[in-house]
């Protein structure tokens, strides 16, 4: 329904198909000279993304740090975990452009616009990962200026929602929410197409929000553990084509 | 797979009645009974023949209900074709496609209340007493109100015998079930009354010995009913109806503790529930009569957790309900073919509990309503019924709802009914969508009934907790009961004297569904839920049945039924999601695919495809009955696991399945009683389970059963 925006419409199909055949003939001609970067699907476990401590023993309401993890795309590591308490180390190394996306919950940040220094940048499309060849040109929304984020609808009319380039609320994002099941699953076709904090592109998929991503996670599995995939782009070009079979 | 003795039962049968096709000599006949045509009431506050109703409408008498063994109402609902049993807070009904929530269930014509998440629990009546259970498809708002939307499902009690008598059964089974019941009976002149007493209990299953605790706990459960008429004078009956049951459940289960540690609790439950119901009816002319009805009823529940370490109590959950209605219903019949029907009455209900007094302080929750509703039926003898009736609703805590239905039956031959009907259907916000305060101590969240919305806000306002309201919550509306449109078409036919057979197409077109949606961010980080107007769904489908006689006046008879249900059930936002090619699914290796409309399996818990079969025996030189069930389903959607709300992958469904029932009874001749009848029987013959999915669902039961007529 919100997600309409990105609808492919025949025009976009059309291009679509445009540009896999030039990608595709680009490849063929391209054949006598070996790729110079090779491009490989990169698998993050586990990142955490401020995981329940504990509770709390008279509300029994769930604790936490309440801080973000923060992880460099081009390194594949996390830079700054939600469990680091030390505010100077967090401030020293969360810093300019050596992180890309933050995790908290189910909130994904990105550093740029008001939510880091660096000139981070996403995209949300309706495609399969496998299917994203090439980063489009425009559209890159940095947190803080994404005007589509879905409001919730309200009997009065919708409510605009945060305006996180990645929105927050079930449906608007990445994530559903099932009342029946109390999970948050990933939504499949939701790619995040992205540019780094420092100017690379970059496409990724959430693959599960619980610990060890379980193939059937129950209410019980320990959750805000982010399992992802993703491709990063080194050489500034928008191609995002895997040259690596993994 | 499961469909394969399904179908081989199914080709067994039609080779028994095609060994019955040379013709037979006649024989003395001394079985011949005068075959009446059933009565119902249901389909229009009156009683009609079933051949001459004008919406579709199954009966099951007490006879069917005997020879099955039946001792609960889900055993007897469960062979209806087209209707299927759902597990969610108990045992459900899933009629037409549509959640329990939307069937009303009647006892003698009044609402049987005591639902929790929706499912009034149908194993918790006993069909013992009963003289026949009707069930009526499509929406019947129009003459019962709320819940009536998918239809209805009516008890009607056996009225007392003339003489006096007594019945006596008992019944034992596997996982140490038993079921004893006592009647008494008696009509002495102008007063009858029959007075029952029934214990149901059972040490209960494990369908998953590896984890700790049992399926289903072990429980006893105690029934009495009592069913009393006097004719006062010449033109005024009075009737009472009077009905109490208890139900103690003692279980155990092992969870995990805040430090993911596994700790073992017991669990007790216990459940009593009552009713009255005196009616006086007053022939205040020819044709013209009177109905003066109260009903009272309450349902009251428990759930205690204690931890078997310490026995510290780690939850408790209490429910209280009363219910308390008046009506009367004036019927005046005229010129032989009308027969006009107008009412009112008023219903005030009061709901008590720890998750609605929370909220409120000390009151207790009550909500009063107010109807109207008429109806005219015209009847013209063996060519045209046409029946048109409607109903208003006016509550205290939601939008006045108006729900016409029109419908019609034309006999175009003496072998032939067409049947159609539109009508309109609603269903009233449930308690927890009106009065809910709860908030969630595991997870953090609240969720506020509308009633709850504004104070609920505002204490949490107050706290500090609220991050951010997503909009004022003075300008929330008023919310309104989930309405439905619905067309039913189709008919019956008996075109030969062995065979009849009836179809009925449905569309139901729900609007207004409630959902769950977020007011207010907390500084959690977790939501404040309300309850929103908001999903529009679509259920649509044909139902089939057939009866064949193949042997119908011999010594041996035999009698198949068959019967056939399609169902699509669909949410209307997931199909323009589908159509516009944004929905997609993944599958355990990562690989995503675009999904269309026709990978959309449908809403959950519904089968595309369901069948029963239905064969009875009777073989008269021995006395002996033998009746062979059978119900199978498609494979269904159970839940989701790669985040598109929508059932696609295997693993997301629950794979089809057929179940087995066989009974044979043999009547004695025994000293001091009228009828002995001796029952044995199985039920689930292939043992088929779905321990994850069908927890009701338990192996194979045998069962040996006693009774006898005094």
């Amino acid at each position: 329904m919100t997600l309409s925006n990105y609808r492919p419409t025949g025009l976009w199909k059309f291009l679509a198909v445009l540009v896999l055949g030039v990608v595709a003939a680009a490849c063929d001609s391209m054949d006598a000279t070996p790729d110079p970067v090779p491009l490989e699907v990169q698998l993050a476990s586990n990142v955490e993304a401020d995981p329940v401590l504990g509770r709390d023993p008279v509300t029994g309401a769930p604790s936490s740090f309440n801080r973000y993890s923060l992880y460099d795309l081009e390194g594949g590591a996390v830079v700054v975990s939600s469990s680091e308490g030390d505010a100077a180390t967090r401030r020293r190394d969360s810093s300019a452009t050596v992180w890309d996306v933050g995790f908290k919950g189910t909130t994904i940040i990105l550093n740029g616009g008001e939510s880091g220094p660096g000139g981070a940048a996403a995209q949300i499309m309706t495609e399969t990962f496998a299917s994203v060849l090439e980063a489009p040109e425009g559209g890159y929304m940095a947190d803080g200026e994404n005007p589509n984020c879905p409001a919730v609808e309200t009997p009065v009319g919708p409510v605009p929602g945060k305006p996180l380039a990645v929105c927050t609320g079930s449906g608007n994002g990445w994530y559903n929410y099932d009342g029946q099941t109390n999970l948050i699953l990933p939504i499949p076709g939701r790619t995040i197409v992205l540019r780094t904090a420092e100017g690379n592109y970059a496409k990724m998929r959430i693959l599960s929000y619980y610990k060890d991503n379980p193939d059937i996670p129950s209410a019980d599995t320990p959750s805000r553990y982010y399992t992802f995939e993703y491709i990063v782009q080194p050489d500034g070009s928008r191609n995002l084509e895997t040259t690596i079979e993994s | 797979m499961i469909i394969r003795p399904f179908l081989a039962t199914l080709i067994l049968a039609l080779a028994v009645r095609c060994a019955d096709a040379q013709p037979r000599p006649a024989r003395e006949d001394y079985l011949r009974t005068i075959e009446l045509e059933p009565i119902v009431v249901t389909a229009a506050r009156a009683a009609e023949t079933l051949g001459s109703v004008t919406v579709p409408t199954t009966v099951v008498g007490a006879q069917s209900m005997q020879e099955q063994g039946a001792v609960r109402l889900t055993d007897v609902l469960a062979n209806i074709a087209g209707l299927a049993l759902v597990d969610d807070h108990g045992t459900g009904l899933q009629v037409q496609g549509f959640a329990p929530d939307y069937t009303l269930v009647l006892l003698n014509g009044e609402p049987i209340i005591g639902r929790t998440a929706g499912t009034l629990d149908l194993s918790r009546l006993s069909v013992n007493g009963l003289d026949r259970v009707e069930v009526v498809r499509g929406p019947s708002s129009s003459l019962y109100g709320s819940e009536a939307l998918a239809g209805v499902v009516n008890l009607v009690s056996r009225a007392p015998e003339e003489g006096y008598g007594g019945k006596l059964g008992l019944r034992l089974g596997s996982y140490g079930t038993t079921n004893a019941t006592t009647e008494l009976a008696g009509t002495q002149g102008l007063v009858g009354a029959r007075l029952l007493v029934n214990r149901f209990a059972s040490s209960g299953y494990d369908l998953t010995p590896a984890s700790y605790g049992q399926t289903a706990p072990a429980f006893e459960d105690w029934t009495a009913d009592l069913r009393a008429r006097g004719r006062l004078s010449e033109r005024l009956v009075l009737r009472l109806g009077a009905r109490g049951t208890s139900e103690n459940q003692h279980g155990a289960f092992a969870a995990l503790d805040g430090n993911r540690v596994e700790r073992r609790f017991d669990s007790e439950g216990r459940r009593s529930d009552w009713s009255v119901h005196p009616e006086l009816d007053l022939n205040v002319a020819n044709g013209l009569r009177l109905t003066a009805t109260l009903y009272a009823a309450r349902y009251m529940t428990e759930v205690t957790h204690r931890r078997q370490d310490d026995a510290v109590v780690s939850y408790r959950d209490d429910f209280d309900q009363h219910y308390r209605k008046a009506e009367l219903q004036l019927d005046a019949s005229w010129r032989a073919h009308h027969l006009t029907t107008a009412g009112g009455g008023v219903i005030r209900e009061r709901i008590g509990g720890d998750r609605y007094e929370a909220g409120s302080g000390a009151a207790r929750p009550s909500a009063s309503q107010a109807y109207a509703f008429f109806q005219h039926l015209w009847d013209l003898p063996g060519h045209v019924k046409v029946v048109a009736s409607a109903r208003y609703d006016a509550h205290s805590e939601y939008a006045a709802r108006f729900t016409p239905r029109l419908s019609m039956l034309v006999r175009p031959s003496e072998r032939l009914r067409l049947r159609a009907s539109v009508g309109s259907g609603f269903k009233a916000p449930a308690f927890r969508q009106l009065y809910v305060a709860y908030t969630n101590p595991a997870a953090g969240y609240s969720v506020f009934g509308t009633t709850q919305v504004r104070g609920g806000i505002e204490r949490l306002r107050a706290d500090g907790q609220i991050e951010q309201l997503f909009f004022a919550v003075s300008t929330l509306e008023e919310i309104s009961a989930e309405r439905s449109m619905a067309v039913n078409a189709g008919g019956s036919a008996d075109p030969f004297p062995w065979l009849a057979v009836s179809l009925n197409g449905f569309y139901n077109d729900v609007h207004d569904l409630i959902e769950t949606q977020p007011i207010a961010r907390k500084t959690n980080g977790q939501f404040v839920f309300g309850y929103f107007n908001l999903a529009r769904i679509y259920t649509r489908g044909a139902e089939a049945s057939a009866t064949i006689r193949p042997m119908r006046q011999g010594r041996t008879r035999l009698a198949i039924r068959l019967g056939y249900q399609y169902l699509q059930a669909r949410d209307r936002d997931l199909v323009s999601a589908l159509q516009s090619g944004t929905v997609f699914g993944r599958d355990p290796d990562g690989r995503e695919y675009r999904l269309g409309l026709r990978q959309y399996a449908g809403m959950f818990g519904r089968s595309p495809h369901s069948a029963t079969l239905g064969a009875s025996v009777l073989v008269a030189p021995l006395n002996l009955m033998a009746n062979l069930r059978g119900r199978w389903r498609s494979r269904y959607g159970y839940r989701d696991l790669d985040g598109n709300a929508l059932a696609n992958r295997n693993d997301e469904f629950v794979g089809d399945y057929g179940v087995f029932d066989v009974t044979l009874s043999r009547r004695f001749d025994f000293p001091f009683s009228s009828e002995t009848q001796l029952q044995l029987g199985a039920h689930n013959l292939f043992d088929i389970t779905r321990p994850e999915f069908v927890p009701s669902l338990p192996g194979r039961r045998v069962f040996a059963a006693l009774h006898l007529s005094l």
